[in-house]
């Protein structure tokens, strides 16, 4: 081989490179399916809290939000449009964090006017279907966590707009940070804390999900609220999360080891044509 | 069923008999005993502070909350629409006051007994302040609790139907349970009688004190309203609609005397008020003359064009009983025997 042609096979070679760390780089959430949010499983890691350093290692989604369709007031004067979610599981809990900007903090409902910032998932009880977006259906009810800034935790049963019931006593916790504008929240549940109207998280390959999230100082409450359609969590294949995903992974991991390879014997060569006196 | 078939009474669908208040606005004299009576019974508890389900406002006025009546809510004029509304602020409910008690009882201070700080509104701020100049100024006091309305806007702002009319007598709940404080009802109400509750993040209102209606006491007595029974004029009939031999259908369906309060925002009440009618303007040498003193263009904002017709009435009746002929109208507006005042029973057996 000359000296020509092994520097081409090495410019090809980084070309390979730049293109698939390029491909690797992109946010996954343009290598996933459509409305589909990662779930990592990190059997010994912290999620519990907002700020837990951990939750740099799980993937995020990008969700879009628009005002739901509602009867009340205002309906489409919402404000917020767009959620981060990231969901993970280790050891037996199962996490959602949300993070939304939010220039104003409302943390209170205790005067007339106030309003507090809110935010809440939506999963079917029957995970075998799909319920009607809006807070389910009456034969096709939905659980909801729900989570308010003024401390407010909530587990909610619905079987359509209106019909919103508490739990007595909630399986779901939320844990929230407010920093630059920005809301952080986190819900934790016992992936085995599934009973009769509250979803079981682990039941197929896919769980629907939803989010609501409510600006407290823009008057949002109710049906007054920002909100995703559909998306799901690839909940199946036990550990490692969405086929496609590791599907992703594995071909960049093999374009990666082969670019190494080639460059390496690109440049063996190279070496070999100095010293062997071609 | 409504067993109304055979009167032209406009009970709201799915209910049997309304309730229903007159109240005489000629003998209120804004003592608030039925605002503190009310106070007393429901609204102590924490979050209820700044809540006044019985207000007597001060006509012309701002009222309480300030602002009220331009705050929005009811139907459109076909009654087909709600009309968008505003929640009041905590500052135009009026916050509750600090008073330099301790310093002039304990500590020997010879201020003038007054509020701390931060005083500059209040439910009464403008009592008695009224309109007009010397020696024509004039105002009225204006009793004001929730009109368990026949076509409720309150009730149907609320996206959890958790507000209702009962299907008995008509009195507008609010289901403690059902409620999630989204108060929307409070917007709806033009009249502002549903209130939030700050602690329990639940709106409440009156609620025409249903135990009293329903003997629920010690004594097992039925009883009006507090703010009706407490009243020292007892200028309020407590009764209903429906009840053609009592003197709220005579003094509201036959005689048309009692007018219902802004009937513009299509709520339909059931308080009427028998509007007030004042003594003629005088003169600087105080001589009497044939013009309104309250003028009439502000009674029909506040009663709706029915007022001309009724107090063209009241003043017929009055003549009449002046020169020694029998008024029934008179009558009812004058007697004091309390069976008649308060029909509660009528119904019972139904
Ligand atoms: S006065 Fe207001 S709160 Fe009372 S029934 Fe009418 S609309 Fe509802
Ligand atoms: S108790 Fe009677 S007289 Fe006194 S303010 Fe109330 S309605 Fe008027």
């Amino acid at each position: 081989m000359t000296n020509r042609r092994a520097r081409a096979l090495l410019v090809a070679a980084l070309v390979g490179a730049l293109v698939v760390s390029a491909t690797v780089a992109v946010p996954s959430a343009d290598a996933r399916p459509a409305h589909e949010i990662p779930v990592s499983t990190m059997p010994e890691a912290d999620l519990s809290t907002p700020s837990a350093p951990d939750w740099s290692r799980v993937p995020a989604a990008d969700v879009p939000l628009a005002s739901a369709p509602s009867g009340v007031p205002n309906a489409g004067d919402t404000s917020i449009d767009r959620v981060h979610v990231q969901a993970a599981r280790s050891g037996e809990q199962f996490h959602v964090r949300l993070q939304w900007s939010d220039p104003t903090r409302n943390v209170t409902a205790g005067s007339p006017r106030a309003f507090p910032d809110a935010a809440a998932i939506q999963f079917p009880v029957d995970t075998s279907s799909r319920p009607p977006i809006a807070m389910g259906g009456r034969d096709n009810r939905v659980n909801v966590w729900y989570w308010a800034g003024n401390g407010a935790t909530q587990e909610l049963l619905a079987g359509g707009a209106g019909s919103t019931t508490t739990f007595q006593s909630p399986t779901v916790d939320a844990n929230a940070t407010y920093t630059n504008g920005t809301w952080t929240v986190v819900y934790t549940r016992d992936v085995t804390g599934a009973s009769e109207n509250r979803t079981t998280l682990d039941d197929d390959d896919r769980l629907d999900v939803a989010v609501a999230v409510w600006n407290g100082g823009n008057g949002e409450r109710a049906g007054r609220k920002a909100v995703s359609e559909w998306h799901y969590f690839p909940t199946g294949e036990g550990a490692e999360g969405a086929p496609y995903q590791t599907l992703l992974w594995t071909v960049a991991g093999v374009a990666i080891v082969a670019v190494i390879g080639v460059t390496a014997f690109g440049v063996l060569r190279t070496h070999g044509g100095d010293g062997g006196g071609s | 069923m409504s067993t109304q078939d055979d009167t032209n009474i406009n009970v709201a669908d799915g209910v049997d008999h309304q309730v229903a208040m007159v109240m005489d606005l000629n003998k209120c004299i804004g003592c608030q005993t039925c605002t503190i009576a009310c106070k007393d019974l429901w609204t102590e508890g924490g979050g209820t502070d700044y809540m006044y389900w019985n207000n007597v406002e001060t006509k012309p006025g701002e009222g309480y909350p300030r602002g009220w009546e331009e705050s929005g809510g009811g139907w459109t004029d076909d009654g087909s629409e709600r009309v968008a509304g505003e929640i009041p602020s905590r500052e135009d409910y009026g916050r509750p006051w600090e008073f330099n008690h301790s310093e002039i009882m304990y500590e020997g201070s010879d201020e003038p007994l007054r509020p701390r700080e931060g005083a500059e509104w209040g439910p009464n701020w403008d009592e008695d302040q009224g309109a007009g100049e010397y020696p024509n100024s004039y105002y009225f006091y204006l009793p004001r609790i929730c009109n368990h309305c026949t076509h409720p806007s309150c009730v149907e702002a609320c996206p959890r139907q958790a507000l209702y009319k009962r299907e008995e007598d008509g009195i507008v709940l609010v289901d403690q349970e059902r409620c999630r404080g989204y108060r929307y009802c409070v917007e709806g109400c033009p009249y502002k009688k549903v209130y939030y509750n700050t602690v329990s993040k639940k709106s409440e209102k009156c609620i025409f004190c249903y135990p009293r209606l329903e003997g629920e006491g010690p004594d097992g007595e039925t009883y009006a309203p507090a703010c009706a029974e407490e009243c020292p004029p007892q200028l309020r009939l407590v009764g209903f609609l429906d009840d053609e031999d009592g003197p709220i259908y005579k003094l509201v369906e036959e005689y048309e005397v009692a007018l219902p309060l802004h009937p513009e925002f299509r709520t339909q009440p059931n308080v009427y008020y028998i509007p007030p009618y004042a003594p003629g303007q005088h003169t600087e040498d105080g001589e009497s003359v044939d013009v309104d003193r309250i003028p009439r263009g502000y009674l029909r904002e506040l009663f709706g064009d029915g007022v001309d017709q009724a107090l063209n009435t009241i003043e017929r009746e009055r003549q009449r009983a002046r020169q020694g002929d029998d008024s029934e109208l008179m009558e009812l507006l004058q007697h004091k025997n309390p069976a008649k005042q308060y029909r509660l029973g009528v119904f019972d057996d139904d």
